[in-house]
């Protein structure tokens, strides 16, 4: 059994940019994965970031950098 | 994951499955047609012909269910404060592309929803149209890979957001006030009818439902095959299972690929009609279904979509595309199935879809 855990959820606007952001944080070797947006973070069923919480600010400044606009920054037991 | 977790986790959307399920098994008890206990196409589709925005006389009711999802919805969200009044994201596009998720599902004769209750009702013609369901949305989901987006909705004021579910409010009124100004079929599946207030209820039990769920036929498999997660799709199942084992106890499953209620047994054209409502599901973001919940939500995207959809089953009645259901005439079984001008639409659907789809695609370098 996987014990859970408290990580960081990047929300989005559009599929498109979960995307984006998957693409960049592969080619920069980050750490992380696409999921469905937790239901406590919002009622649209969109695609999310999740990755380790230490890696927000990287996170954010990549994807300020690469113009990749975010909805949301969440902590959420997953 | 231990079984308190697991439950904890998908118990919600378990639950609604089976509340979907089961106001499917008592509608069709009380009135609806066989295996259409729900049916957002068909539904939105009578809802058409109740305005007069087409012609065919055996399908015109305005359906309480309809109304009842938005509102439950809308009463489920403003509870939740998750009502945002938001819209901007492609709607020109939305309504086209909702136009034909509508003649995709009519030429099938059935949303996915529906697919699903035809299937629990022991209809093996609907198989083709799960294959193709799922052909459309693997399609759809390469797409999103490369990086598909209608675009991002904005905030809108709030009165924006309350405009549909006003619409829904109207429909009501008129209905329950003033019938002698719609259209009521008087044979066929449109004189098929639960009791007004039993459809509103389970209406309003499924919007309020599906908004806390997220339930969503499409985006159900989306997520399995993109995010391997399985949480959406559990409803898929659990309404399936549901609605099985109903009809097995009331003894309305018939496991048979001839003489199902309001179905046809032309395969290449139900799995083709499903792909294209797929496939348009995902660059919509969500089934039929889900855009009535959205609209209720506040999301005037959803409300163009689902708008595009009452005219796309205006369309597919005036011009003869949606499929006729497999009959029985002087005791020689007749197969149905769709037109030639259905067929020409179906494919004219997927060019479309294909150009909506292309251009909305990132440059290259954006995407670099």
């Amino acid at each position: 059994m996987r014990e859970k855990q408290l990580r960081l959820v990047l929300a989005f606007h559009t599929t498109a940019e979960a995307m984006a952001t998957e693409k960049l944080c592969h080619d920069h070797g980050l750490k992380g994965r696409l999921i469905s947006v937790p239901r406590s973070v919002t009622s649209d069923c969109g695609i999310a970031w999740s990755a380790p919480l230490c890696l927000r600010d990287t996170l954010e400044a990549m994807l300020a950098e690469h113009g990749v606009q975010t909805a949301g920054s969440y902590e959420v037991m997953l | 994951m231990n079984k308190q977790n697991w439950l904890r986790e998908h118990g919600l959307i378990l639950l609604t499955g089976v509340v979907v399920g089961i106001a499917a098994l008592a509608l069709t008890a009380l009135g609806n047609p066989k295996n259409m206990g729900f049916c957002i196409a068909c539904f939105e589709r009578d809802i058409a012909g109740a305005l007069g925005f087409h012609s065919a006389a055996k399908v015109q009711y305005i359906r309480p269910e309809i109304i009842g999802i938005v509102l439950g919805a809308m009463v489920a969200a403003l509870a939740a404060k998750e009502f945002k009044a938001k819209a901007g994201s492609s709607p020109a596009c939305r309504f086209v592309v909702g136009l034909f998720v509508m003649i995709g599902a009519l030429v099938f004769l059935g949303c996915p929803l529906r697919m699903v209750i035809r299937l629990g009702g022991g209809d093996l013609t609907a198989v083709a149209g799960l294959l193709g369901f799922l052909a459309g949305i693997l399609v759809g989901v390469v797409f999103l890979k490369k990086g598909f987006s209608l675009g991002r909705a904005y905030p809108v004021p709030t009165g924006e957001g309350f405009m549909f579910p006003g619409v829904m409010a109207v429909l009501l009124v008129l209905l329950a006030v003033f019938p002698a100004l719609l259209k009521f079929s008087e044979e066929g599946p449109g004189s098929m009818h639960a009791p007004l207030a039993v459809s509103l209820i389970a209406g309003l039990a499924v919007g309020v439902m599906a908004q806390r769920s997220r339930l969503c036929m499409a985006g159900g498999l989306r997520d399995v095959f993109l995010l391997r997660d399985f949480n959406l799709l559990l409803g898929f199942l659990a309404i399936w299972i549901t609605v099985t084992i109903g009809n097995l106890i009331l003894g309305n499953y018939n496991l048979s690929a001839v003489s199902q209620p309001i179905a046809h047994s032309q395969y290449l054209w139900s799995f083709l009609g499903m792909a294209l409502a797929g496939w348009g599901s995902i660059l919509l973001g969500g089934c039929p279904l889900r855009q009535l919940i959205l609209a209720g939500e506040g999301s005037g995207d959803a409300a163009v979509t689902v708008l595009g959809m009452i005219v796309g089953a205006a369309v597919a009645h005036n011009f003869g595309l949606a499929g006729n259901a497999d009959s029985v005439v002087d005791g020689v079984y007749k197969v149905g199935g769709t037109s030639p001008a259905g067929m020409a639409a179906v494919v004219f659907g997927f060019l479309v879809l294909l150009a909506v789809t292309v251009t909305h695609l990132p440059r290259k370098e954006a995407a670099q």
